[in-house]
């Protein structure tokens, strides 16, 4: 790499970077307002979400519909505020409508909705369906000869669901090379730590087991997020592709990292300052 | 109405018929659960491998992916039996089919105990019930192989999910060429004036028989095939009480939430309370066997019919 694109690089990622921050504040000042959601869920995938928003993805806000852009799926579909969060701030909608996330008539759903919310490309919500629906829209694109990218996030307590392991051999069947899983790797689900909930064991080498590509990644350092998802986007292949990506429950927000009860809890008053206080770099 | 002996089951005429569609509408892709050979979608497999997907034994991971696609406007036809595709692939079906209001039509093979040699495992005997309970949600269930054939064009033709309900083995043909189906229709199919016997699927041929029987009893009965399960006909219906006065629903599925909780359900509202009789499975699992015993022993042949007609002729006139 030469100086210059090193330089370039890092302008990117310090862009990403500020993004990302940008985004973890919407999070936490939307579930505030609506003293209900996924706070945990949210932030683990915040750095991941931007730089795919705000990157790496080929989309057009201004025509959600576009048929060539890439799709995402939100598989944890209770992590949706990363996902508005990153959608208002990329203007698919005000970002006025972060006030109504969960409230009557909103079109922020307390879990994401495909004709409600423009640039959500499908509903999610109930888990373990998210790689079934990514893998039929990859399938789509193959049908059509279009090339757009696929990309399906999926929580590590979601894979308890075996519905995910019907759909990793259905989409290594049809050699799915443009689907993209990203298995948010948080270790926490809503009763407690992974391993204590339903053991997951080797999260990678079950997905290769399925003939698919696996690649790993610390999911909160923006250049090996970047330098990942654009090596996935570049490669040619004839199978999908697994990142396994290494997160932190409530990451960016110290008192809720890596503690459960943060899974599904709104903050306080006291909280939500204290938690943008350190968000914004304030304190 | 005269019936003629079935060729071939309601299952192979709805598949055949969606080789031929696939001609003319070049779009739709087909899943199949590994019972292509069973439900006869192989044929269209042969014909268009390129839109014929069988995606193993699998059932919620086939309705989830079909939704993935039919968010990208793709029409998909997914197949398998009626206890797979109706509780197995149930949520698939209602949180990402149906409340997306996305067009992917049901082949539901093996409806009621027509499935009956193979067990209560596969006779779909709630399945109208569950289907119909989903908001978006078209039921249809054809009696014979000319309907299933007309209910293929009509389910790639209406918008949003479809659940079509078919027959393992083929039982009796009634229709010719000229009816036509549509949405919340129904056909009277026998005119009569002292009772409406209303009945869907193979249990429109066990009404067939009953109403002849009891012509030759001097009751005069009339049949409705009501093949739009959901919507149902209300029109037709109103329109029969109103002239006969009494009126029975006939099903091969559960009595629970069945068309015969519909049927009273919209005549009370209106306030048309006629006396009304109720066969089908009650609240019980039927069993293997030949599919005449297995229908006579669980009260839904049509002498059970003609007994239940009589009865409530008696109560018409009290």
């Amino acid at each position: 790499m030469s100086n210059l694109q090193r330089d370039k690089l890092t302008d990117r990622i310090e862009r990403l970077e500020g993004h990302a921050r940008e985004v973890r504040i919407r999070i936490v000042d939307m579930i505030y307002k609506a003293q209900s959601g996924h706070p945990g869920s949210a932030l683990s995938a915040a750095d991941i979400l931007a730089a795919l928003y705000f990157d790496i993805m080929n989309i057009d806000p201004s025509n959600p519909r576009w048929e060539e852009r890439d799709r995402f799926v939100l598989s944890k579909g209770h992590g949706c505020p990363v996902l508005y969060a990153c959608l208002a701030l990329r203007n698919y909608f005000p970002l006025h409508e972060l006030d109504t996330l969960r409230k009557f008539e909103s079109i922020l759903q307390g879990h994401p909705v495909k004709q409600k919310t423009p640039g959500v490309d499908m509903t999610t919500g109930s888990l373990g369906h998210g790689l079934s629906i990514g893998l039929g829209m990859a399938l789509d694109g193959k049908l059509t000869g279009k090339d757009y990218f696929t990309y399906v996030l999926i929580g590590d307590g979601e894979l308890d669901e075996g519905q995910n392991w019907e759909a990793a051999a259905t989409a290594s069947k049809y050699h799915l090379n443009h689907l993209i899983a990203i298995i948010d790797i948080n270790r926490l689900q809503m009763d407690g730590f992974t391993d204590e909930v339903m053991p997951k064991y080797s999260i990678a080498e079950k997905f290769r087991a399925f003939n698919w590509e696996v690649l790993e990644m610390d999911g909160h350092d923006m250049t090996d997020i970047v330098l990942t998802l654009e090596k996935v986007r570049l490669a040619k292949r004839n199978k999908p592709v697994c990142i396994a990506a290494d997160t932190v429950k409530g990451k960016g927000v110290s008192f809720m990292e890596n503690i459960r009860v943060w899974h599904g809890k709104a903050p306080n008053e006291q909280e939500y300052r204290s938690a943008m206080l350190e968000l914004k770099g304030e304190n | 109405m005269k019936l003629r002996q079935a060729v071939i089951p309601t299952r192979q005429a709805f598949s055949e018929r969606m080789v031929e569609y696939g001609s003319i509408n070049t779009d739709f892709a087909v899943f199949e659960a590994d019972i292509g050979y069973s439900t006869y979608t192989y044929l269209f497999g042969q014909k268009f491998p390129e839109r014929y997907f069988n995606m193993g034994i699998a059932e919620s991971n086939m309705v989830s992916a079909a939704a993935g696609m039919a968010a990208e406007g793709r029409t998909v036809v997914v197949s398998s039996y009626g206890v797979f595709l109706s509780m197995r692939a149930a949520e698939a079906v209602r949180t990402y089919v149906c409340y997306p209001d996305l067009n992917v039509k049901f082949l539901s093979s093996h409806g009621g105990v027509t499935a009956a040699i193979d067990g209560v495992t596969h006779q779909a005997t709630e399945d109208i019930a569950i289907m119909s309970t989903f908001p978006n949600m078209k039921v249809l269930c054809p009696a014979d192989s000319p309907s299933a054939m007309k209910l293929l064009d009509l389910a790639l033709e209406t918008p949003g999910p479809v659940f079509v309900r078919l027959m393992r083995d083929p039982l009796f043909d009634v229709y010719s060429e000229e009816y036509e189906f549509r949405i919340g229709g129904s056909h009277i199919l026998v005119e009569g004036d002292d009772v409406t016997i209303i009945a869907y699927g193979d249990m429109v041929m066990q009404a067939l028989n009953a109403a002849e029987e009891l012509g030759n009893g001097g009751i005069s009965a009339e049949v409705i095939d009501m093949y739009s399960q959901k919507p149902i006909d209300k029109e037709t219906l109103l329109k029969s009480v109103k002239k006969t006065g009494a009126v029975l629903v006939v099903e091969n599925h559960q009595k629970k939430n069945g068309l015969g909780y519909a049927v009273p359900h919209y005549l009370a509202k209106i306030d048309e309370c006629v006396p009304f009789a109720h066969l089908g499975l009650d609240d019980v699992f039927a069993e293997s066997g030949d599919y005449y015993q297995v229908i006579d022993k669980y009260g839904i042949s049509s002498r059970h019919i003609t007994e239940e007609v009589q009865t409530l002729i008696k109560r018409k006139k009290g």
